[in-house]
């Protein structure tokens, strides 16, 4: 059984408080600090979780966050990395992937007895014969997988957020080449971020060596100087282009900006493939460091521990030292390559395996025994096989530098065969590698390195000078005398399972069957096998994957490349990258008196717009009788001026501006340059050289991108575009009635001879400066009054208390598009679409082709030469009162049982009011448009509808209202 | 229990049979094939399997599948907006329903069901339009209402609380997902059985044109010589298609996707919201698969960005709250060609002999077997079948695009 040992110097938990917490329905106790893996470690439990596929038992492999074996679920909170997560009082643990609990996973024996039928990629070669096998067998496969749950549908959100960050240097990692890093930079006069995902600053100095020589005096030297910020249990997820990092602590996003960044994230443990490698028990040697030294854990009672290296060395020292039987060592080297003290001291009471190394380890749930083999010259097994009894197996064969920021960050990566490890190549100029991560182990190696890389990037940031070359030269020359720390194989032949990649289950075995298949680039085997596609992604895996891809293609690991490092390098929840929801809302300036009225809101683009007030019906007959009023300031609004503006209108419209005269108003539509109709809106010569211009609600945003693109690449000079869309308050008054309910709140001369349709005027309404514009998108007798956004509810205000007694009623969108429609007027992206051009969508009228050069002439000189097939044309479907959905298609009936043909579609259908009947407009071939009382047939629940063609608005097509 | 795993069990030491296999570069070919995704290889198998032409050569210029038929999300569906699109795209995924069988691969075809979110009435009357065009080419699909998209998809936030609140969806229950890289082996499998050569790792560095006739090919390997050429490329095919002399109105912009880690089995649909400009399914590894729109600007570069993930992120929390603990694990881009009116281009060129099947934005995946066939049968006919005769490329001279821009410019 494992234990807690006594307070040590260094341990970072505090025995004052004792938490309560939850693993798989039973209480645990902790103390404050521990992680949920310590905690439990230290109470003896080995099992946290089952494996993805074969559902093997899995416990701590690495203790430092960076493999999938510890995985489990925290309340609703799925895959929590257990030995970084601390706890807290009352926490649920839960296993993860148990069918049904820890103990008794009735999948496992399942899974173990289908496993030899379950080579790599076997879902590939099975269930799909017959083809409805694969309908049973899917949830089934479905079930076995995935890890962690999402269980509760609908979670009220825990208030994620974001802060941008910035710093001349950014050090990622505060181990010693880290803090080193960021003293030097900062004693440059560079302002440092300095971020470390454990707990506390230190890195390996808190977990190996002699702790206590250097760490004090770096932390007091980081804590004095002033320009230094530091952030622990922050892990950084990503570099992107010009140096932009995000970095997540709990649920905050941190986004900074970094003059240079220097990694000096360490290493990663390597682990050794034998036989049953995963069984809980079995460690990497700086796990069980950590697990000791941090959170004064005994990891175990009898340990063999093995290595290649003088680190497993150090292992075994601190397992003595914590009262932990070492029952075995096997060192893979030579006895000659290691003397020092510490072996020797060792060696005499512990039986060690020179040149040996782990065949496979021995148990059931947990590890029992090690079998300890020789090694011959290339790395493969002879008898005698040494099996020894042991409850924890500790592997220190070697590291890989963590460095999947540095890829990303564009430096590329050889493989240094002598030292079995990756170094860096091609560094950009503002980012350096120090220490482990740059394959430096020993402490005054590392403590030079970092200086030297803190000092570089200050100076690439513009802080100070940049180091000579020889200073650089002698750091890594010292760092190649270094004795290597790497054992060059990582596997020994034997039987069994090996495991490769811990989070899919993929074995040696299943990556040499792979390779056989054909999948033998680096890539196809990762797409093939997942290898590295798991929740660790690689971190675990790739290194050794790599090599093993390299024996089996008879190729260097260079040849053999490795697969990309993408961001994030650790998973970050998407709470933390969505941060708090800032969707920017739009509204009028008479919103609130909306919603005071109680107006039914629709989203609009960004907008919220009045759909209706009450009845749309009585909205619509209040225009046509009496007068309404209706908040148009979404509308888009420009103001353009200088000599040239109608040079331009005349490129971006289809229609003429030139002699279009002050104080006049055209309607006018424009084009992409396939001729697809884009939007469309009023326009107004206020002046000789001052214009107005309006859009659609929806097309404001792309109408001014599109027009300063074409202003900027030349056909703008000399126009000022002013985009006052949010500046001005826009309201519509309409009906017979408005001229006289205008006339009680202006001084304007408003009769029809003063101020004729299509003419702009401005003066005061109500006391409020106003732009008048005399037009009629409803068909009756309207003025368009653009004020001053702050004055906006005031006038709408006094436009309704004016009307009172006309009997005025302010109306929503709903009751806009009946109007329009009983006048004919399309609505642009509603009654057209991506296909549409002008001439087919009844504007023809509008297309002046013989003008000058515009945007979509030439497409529409092809579509008038070729003649259009399809037309938009007005209908009317006598005899129902319900009208059929909009979208709905136009077919030519087949004969005998056949599918009908579609021929058309409707873009706008509703009941009239006015006229007692539904009408609407439709897409339909030329031949059947152009017969004004065609029928036709619009499909709706499976039977036609017969229709009929309308040409010309159903309401006033004279025209006479609006003029009037 | 599959006989392949039985065997494979009671092989032992012995080497499992090869997928395909590597050849030397011959000095000609019938035919030359530029691309080895899902696309070109397809085209190669039919080449084979239905007209008999065998000596073909696949040129890829990195490994199988590296391209967009590995990097997109792996959607299948057929719910298009013109009778056209959909008539195409359900030939498409009618293929992929009987794949598995016909190439002897698990493609893990899942029809879990495919809802499209409407955020607004114009969105609302799009689906309406496509459901009825889809119902009339005899494709399953209808609009429904959020009772009903809460019964498919319980994780849907369907209150009126969201910024965007979901009016309605548009379900088309044979769409789902599948594993695309099956797909682009099994097409590899069965073509090098029938004696087409796969080239990875082989370079096209030029095409022979001589007098407006294709004559051959330049490879990083050596030249080949041949009569005819398909561009099968993603990403490059603008730029492929310039070696021979041929424009293609084509722009290309990076798409990006993500996934998230493994999760038990929650999400049955696929999930796309269109003004949201998200997509999101769960693949039978349980990893949630998480798409956008293409990039705002054109560009060649495959990395990911944080400003995807973080506004991906932002959309998928709003619609489905449940997953703000969920862990984004690894992200990507893929390479996206686009045209003017959001459809490919299929068939011949200018250049005799050299054939095109290109400009696939972001629908490349759902047609692989439909548009292989067809350029297999273009290709040995001389003549374009009827289903990709819309697609030509000289629609865009002679004005006369096809509508696709309101299905599929939200990417899925």
């Amino acid at each position: 059984m494992a234990e807690r040992l006594p307070p040590r110097t260094g341990e970072v938990i505090d025995r004052e408080e004792e938490l309560r917490f939850q693993f798989d329905g039973e209480d645990y106790l902790a103390f404050s600090g521990d992680t949920i893996a310590s905690a439990l470690a230290a109470t003896g439990v080995r099992v946290f979780s089952r494996s993805f596929k074969y559902h093997r038992p899995r416990g701590l492999l690495c203790c430092a966050g960076h493999c999938p074996n510890c995985l489990v679920q925290v309340g609703e909170e799925p895959n929590v990395r257990a030995c970084r997560r601390r706890v807290e009082a009352g926490m649920r643990v839960e296993p993860q992937n148990v069918t049904p609990t820890l103990k008794r996973d009735w999948l496992a024996p399942v899974m173990r007895a289908l496993s030899p039928f379950m080579s790599v990629g076997f879902y590939y070669k099975t269930l799909y014969r017959p083809s409805w096998v694969w309908k049973l067998g899917e949830p089934l496969l479905r079930a076995a997988t995935g890890l962690g749950k999402v269980s509760v549908p609908k979670i009220p959100s825990e208030g994620f957020d974001k802060q941008y960050l910035r710093g001349d240097v950014v050090v990622v990692g505060a181990g010693p080449a880290g803090m080193s890093a960021t003293l030097s930079a900062a004693g440059q006069g560079a302002s440092v971020l300095l971020l470390d995902e454990n707990g506390q600053l230190g890195g390996h100095l808190r977990t190996t060596g002699d702790t206590q020589q250097r760490l004090p005096s770096l932390l007091e030297k980081v804590r004095a100087a002033g320009n230094i910020r530091v952030f622990t249990e922050t892990t950084v997820t990503g570099w992107f282009d010009h140096s932009w990092l995000a970095a997540v602590r709990g649920h905050r996003l941190y986004k900074i900006r970094a003059g240079a960044v220097v990694l000096a994230s360490g290493a990663l443990e390597r682990p050794l493939l034998f036989e049953n490698n995963d069984l809980p028990g079995v460690m990497l040697g700086s796990a069980a460091q950590r697990l000791l030294r941090l959170h004064s854990v005994k990891p175990g009672q009898r340990a063999v521990v093995m290595t290649a290296n003088d680190d497993g060395w150090e292992v075994a020292a601190d397992l003595r030292a914590a009262g932990v039987e070492v029952v075995a060592m096997a060192d893979e080297r030579e006895r000659a390559a290691s003397s020092s003290a510490r072996v020797d001291a060792l060696s005499a009471d512990v039986p060690v395996f020179w040149r040996h190394t782990v065949a496979a380890a021995h148990g059931g749930s947990a590890v029992q025994a090690a079998t300890i083999v020789p090694l011959d010259g290339d790395g493969d097994t002879q008898a005698p096989r040494h099996r020894q009894d042991c409850d924890l197996l500790l592997v220190s064969v070697g590291w890989t530098p963590n460095t999947g920021l540095a890829y990303q960050a564009g430096v590329r990566f050889g493989f240094d065969e002598k030292r079995a490890e990756l170094t860096a190549r091609d560094m950009p100029e503002n980012f350096a590698i120090a220490g482990r991560a740059a394959g430096t182990h020993l402490l005054e190696h590392e403590l030079a390195e970092g200086a030297l890389a803190g000092r570089s990037m200050a100076a690439a940031a513009g802080r100070g000078d940049a180091p000579a070359a020889a200073q650089w030269t002698q750091v890594q020359e010292e760092k190649a005398a270094e004795p290597a720390r790497s054992a060059p194989w990582v596997s020994v032949a034997g039987a069994g399972k090996r495991f490769l990649c811990y989070c899919e289950d993929v074995t040696e075995k299943d990556l040499y069957t792979a390779v056989a298949e054909g999948y033998d680039s680096i890539e196809l085997l990762k797409r093939y096998s997942t290898i590295s596609m798991g929740p660790c992604q690689g971190k675990m895996c790739s290194m050794n994957a790599v090599h093993l891809c390299a024996r089996a293609n008879a190729a260097s690991v260079d040849e053999t490349g490795s697969t990309k490092s993408r961001p994030p390098l650790q998973p970050i929840s998407l709470g933390a990258l969505a941060g708090q929801n800032m969707e920017p809302v739009r509204v009028t300036p008479v919103h609130d008196w909306h919603l005071e009225r109680g107006a039914k809101m629709m989203v609009a683009g960004l907008w919220l717009r009045p759909e209706r007030y009450g009845d749309p019906a009585g909205e619509v007959r209040a225009v046509r009788e009496r007068v309404g009023v209706i908040d148009v300031s979404t509308l888009g609004k420009y103001k353009l001026t200088g000599p040239s503006v109608p040079d331009i209108l005349e490129k971006i419209y289809i229609n003429r501006w030139r002699k279009l005269a002050v104080g006049r108003v055209r309607y006018g539509a424009m084009c992409n340059t396939e001729g697809i109709v884009m939007d469309d809106g009023v326009t107004a010569r206020v002046g000789e050289q001052e214009w107005y211009m309006t859009t659609t609600s929806g097309g404001a945003g792309s109408v001014n991108e599109w027009m300063q693109w074409w202003m900027q690449s030349g056909w703008g000079e000399g126009v000022q575009l002013l985009n006052r869309t949010d500046d001005f308050a826009a309201v519509n008054l309409a009906g017979p009635q408005a001229r006289a309910l205008l006339q009680k709140l202006t001084g304007l001369q408003l009769g029809n001879d003063q101020f004729p349709y299509m003419h702009a005027r401005s003066g005061a309404v109500a006391g409020v400066p106003c732009r008048l514009l005399r037009i009629g998108f409803t068909g009756e007798l309207s003025y368009e009054l653009h004020c001053p956004s702050s004055y906006g509810r005031h006038l709408w205000e006094r436009l309704l208390a004016a009307g009172e007694q006309f009997g005025i009623l302010p109306f929503g969108v709903e009751a806009q598009r009946v109007l329009r429609l009983e006048k004919g007027h399309l609505i642009i992206g509603q009654d057209t679409d991506a296909l549409s051009n002008p001439i087919a969508a009844e504007l023809s009228w509008a297309v002046k082709l013989d003008k000058e050069d515009f945007l979509g002439q030439r497409s529409l000189i092809r579509v008038t030469e070729r003649g259009v097939r399809q037309r938009l044309v007005g209908f009317t479907v006598p005899g129902v009162s319900v009208a059929p959905e909009e979208g709905l298609q136009i077919v030519a009936l087949g004969s005998n049982g056949k599918r009908p043909e579609i021929i058309g579609w409707v873009s706008s259908c509703r009941f009239s009011p006015t006229l007692n009947e539904v009408i609407g407009l439709c897409w339909l071939p030329s031949e059947i448009a152009e017969t004004d009382g065609a029928e036709f047939n619009i499909w709706r629940d499976e039977r036609p509808l017969a229709a009929r063609v309308h040409h010309g608005a159903v309401y006033d097509p004279e025209g006479a209202r609006l003029r009037s | 229990m599959s006989m392949k795993l039985v065997r494979q069990a009671l092989r032992g030491e012995r080497p499992p049979p090869r997928m395909w296999r590597a050849h030397e570069l011959r000095e000609r070919y019938d035919a030359v094939i530029i691309g080895g995704g899902a696309h070109g290889l397809c085209c190669a198998y039919y080449l084979a399997e239905e007209h008999g032409i065998t000596d073909v050569a696949v040129l890829e210029k990195r490994y199988i599948g590296a391209g967009g038929s590995g990097r997109n999300t792996a959607i299948v569906r057929s719910n298009y907006l013109t009778p056209e699109g959909v008539r195409f795209y359900d030939a498409s995924l009618k293929l992929y329903e009987r794949m598995a069988g016909e190439l002897d691969i698990n493609v893990m075809l899942s029809q879990r069901g495919h809802l499209t979110l409407a955020h607004n009435d114009g969105s609302l009357r799009t689906m309406r339009r496509r459901a009825e065009v889809n119902r009339l080419q005899g494709v399953e699909s209808r609009v429904i209402f959020p009772e009903e998209i809460e019964r498919l998809c319980p994780h849907l936030d369907v209150s009126d609380h969201p910024r965007y609140p979901i009016l309605g969806a548009l379900y088309h229950p044979r769409g789902g997902i599948m594993r695309h890289d099956a797909v682009v082996w099994g097409y590899a499998h069965q073509a090098d059985a029938r004696g087409v050569h796969i080239h990875q790792l082989t370079e096209v560095t030029g095409i022979a044109v001589e007098g407006w006739r294709v004559t051959g090919v330049e490879t990083n390997r050596g030249n080949i010589k041949t009569g005819t050429v398909l561009n099968a490329t993603a990403g490059w095919c603008s730029t492929t298609a310039a070696m021979a002399g041929v424009k293609l109105p084509v722009t290309t912009s990076p798409l990006q996707a993500c996934v998230s880690e493994p999760l038990k089995p929650f999400l049955d649909v696929v999930i796309v919201s269109g003004s949201l400009h998200v997509y999101v399914s769960q693949s039978d590894r349980g990893e949630l698969v998480m798409g956008a729109s293409v990039d705002p600007f054109p560009s060649y570069s495959s990395r990911g960005s944080l400003s995807f993930a973080e506004s991906l992120a932002g959309h998928i929390v709003e619609l489905m709250p449940a997953l703000q603990h969920v862990r984004l694990m690894r992200q990507w881009a893929g390479l996206c060609d686009m045209t003017p009116d959001y459809s490919p281009i299929m068939g011949f060129t200018p250049v005799e002999g050299f054939y095109v099947d290109v400009g696939w934005g972001t629908y490349g995946f759902k047609a692989s077997p439909i548009s292989g066939k067809m350029l297999a049968e273009c290709i040995a006919t001389q003549r374009t079948p009827d289903l990709i005769a819309p697609f030509r490329l000289s629609r865009f001279s002679e004005f006369d695009l096809v509508g696709e821009k309101g299905a599929a410019s939200v990417a899925n």
